[in-house]
């Protein structure tokens, strides 16, 4: 097996343990909660099935789930093994730090990927399963799932980033996420395209039928902006963490 | 600055370590200053006080942090990013970078899954490495049920297991109880002499690194003060005087038989009556000829203690020269 090979997935391998025993995971737990509590109750409401669910999961997952979990690991997952001295480990050993960057990503990808997934099925399950499942709400669930892994994507690599440069880190993801997604995101007009939020919006409305939203980029021109953010914010992080020191 | 030249073990001209004017700070702090050293093969002591810059040192040596000024070459080559460097070398920091929730097993695997170690070329070498630190039987434990030693151990072993031909030991004794500091030292003098591996361990208590080697490198203030032999470095401490508290009773009578002792320079008195310092050339001969003062004038003497003790104060001797 190739060397190179044997250190990244024993650094991903390492990671992902961290963040799957890592006390955060009660966000999640919360978070899975609320998100089966509000879909479960709006299922018991004389609703038009199709709209209803596709809009909250978007709102709830997409919207909201999604940013503010990958802010609370993002932001903190190499500042963890900074604070614990853990990092010695991995700077000390002869793995190059592009490598280790990358690492540590891939692993909150998977596990954020994994656990966000779990939360959109019990959320569908919840909504869809007393109204009744169809292929029409199957459709929205397997667009809901790719639209939850590509904000994984370009979520965690802004957040991962945003860690390297201030330790302040959470404070920044709050403000971002709450204000700067949330209602810079939502405002009417084009100021709404400086945020991330509505690329992703702009895909889920090409995608599902039953969600809209008015000043809309196109489906491509937002896969392109949102592929080029992700390939620029990690090759920042990779630069900012191969020439940092760790004292 | 005093200078003693150490000579090489191995016949090997090219010093392990060589640093050239090496500074370093943090801010305002200073972490080396000036630094200058040259580490030839074996077992090297490098002792000084804590804040003195041993931890800067090392933490150049792997290359986690870079310098501000100045060189330092490990094996001939620069340690910052360098991963031919970092694959030869092994480090035990003097911190606590542990994880409580992991078993000293899964600590191993993960240093030897870093060094691209897989398979079961890896679980051999793990079950080497716990028999040289002799933690054979609590591998399988989780290291939040680890005493003290045992936690330096697992440590020392995560930096032996990928076979470094260079160990820095940052404090491995600190904490440590005695029959653990007593394991800990042999475990590290067998890693040169039977392992084959250089050692560079730090400590800021001179005996420890006495037992362990007779070569060190005296740090102070980011400076080295003093490098070579510790008999060396012993006779230019000796030259100095020391001093040394006494309290008891009757201590204006032990004053004056003191000063009939020919190595006491002089004796004052301390915050009371019942305190005095001395201050002496010869450490061997005061002791040598203190029981007869103290039997002869029927003196109770409830405390004493040298204030050299600390080596913060045996290197202001040496700085101060």
């Amino acid at each position: 097996m190739n060397e190179n090979f044997t250190k990244f997935t024993a650094l991903v391998r390492y990671s992902i343990r961290r963040i799957l025993l890592s006390k955060k995971i009660v966000f999640l737990l919360v978070g899975l909660g609320f998100t089966v509590a509000v879909m479960g109750y709006a299922s018991t409401q004389d609703v038009e099935k199709l709209w209803v669910g596709a809009g909250l999961m978007s709102g709830l997952i997409i919207s909201f789930m999604v940013p503010i979990t990958t802010m609370i690991y993002g932001s903190t997952i190499i500042q963890d093994d900074i604070e614990d001295r853990s990092i010695t480990q991995i700077i000390s050993s002869p793995i190059d730090r592009v490598l280790s960057y990358l690492g540590y990503y891939l692993a909150i990808v998977i596990c954020l990927s994994a656990m966000l997934m779990a939360i959109t099925t019990a959320g569908f399950i919840s909504f869809f399963g007393p109204l009744g499942i169809d292929s029409a709400s199957l459709s929205i669930y397997i667009d809901i799932t790719a639209l939850v892994f590509i904000g994984t994507l370009v979520y965690s690599s802004l957040f991962m980033l945003v860690s390297l440069m201030t330790s302040k880190a959470v404070y920044f993801g709050l403000f971002y996420a709450f204000i700067w997604e949330g209602f810079v995101g939502s405002l009417p007009g084009n100021i709404q395209k400086v945020a991330i939020s509505h690329y992703i919006k702009s895909i889920s409305s090409s995608w599902i039928e039953y969600i809209s939203l008015d000043n809309a980029s196109g489906l491509m021109l937002s896969f392109y902006i949102l592929f080029a953010l992700i390939v620029s914010l990690i090759s920042f992080g990779c630069l900012l963490f191969r020439t940092k020191e760790f004292p | 600055m005093m200078d003693i030249k150490q000579e090489k073990d191995r016949g090997d001209n090219v010093p392990l370590i060589e640093a050239n004017d090496l500074s370093k700070w943090y801010g305002e702090v200073i972490g080396l200053n000036s630094f200058n050293v040259e580490i030839s093969s074996g077992i090297t002591g490098i002792v000084g006080p804590n804040g003195a810059g041993k931890s800067t040192f090392f933490k150049i040596a792997i290359g986690l942090i870079k310098p501000n000024s100045g060189a330092l070459k490990v094996m001939g080559e620069d340690p910052w990013l360098n991963l031919k460097l970092a694959a030869r070398v092994g480090f035990c920091p003097d911190y606590d970078n542990l994880s409580n929730d992991s078993t000293g097993e899964r600590f191993l695997k993960l240093i030897g899954g870093l060094h691209g170690m897989s398979g079961n070329s890896l679980t051999k070498r793990v079950e080497e490495v716990t028999e040289i630190v002799g933690l054979e039987n609590e591998i399988h434990r989780n290291i939040g049920g680890y005493s003290m030693g045992m936690r330096q151990k697992i440590k020392l072993a995560g930096s032996i297991l990928p076979n470094s031909d260079l160990l820095f030991l940052d404090e491995p004794l600190s904490g440590t109880d005695p029959k653990s500091r007593k394991s800990l030292i042999e475990v590290i003098k067998s890693l040169y002499e039977e392992q084959g591996h250089d050692v560079v361990v730090s400590s800021h208590v001179l005996p420890e690194i006495e037992k362990m080697t007779s070569r060190v490198v005296l740090i102070y203030k980011g400076r080295r003060i003093a490098s070579g032999e510790i008999s060396e470095i012993r006779e230019l401490i000796d030259k100095y005087p020391h001093q040394i508290i006494i309290e008891g009773s009757e201590m204006s009578e032990l004053a004056k038989g003191l000063l009939d002792i020919e190595s006491t320079i002089s004796v004052g008195f301390e915050d009371d009556r019942n305190r005095i310092k001395v201050e002496v050339s010869n450490l061997d001969d005061f002791f040598g000829a203190l029981p007869e003062v103290v039997v002869n004038k029927n003196i109770e003497i409830e405390s004493m203690y040298s204030v050299d003790e600390g080596l913060e104060a045996v290197f202001k001797y040496l700085v101060e020269e």
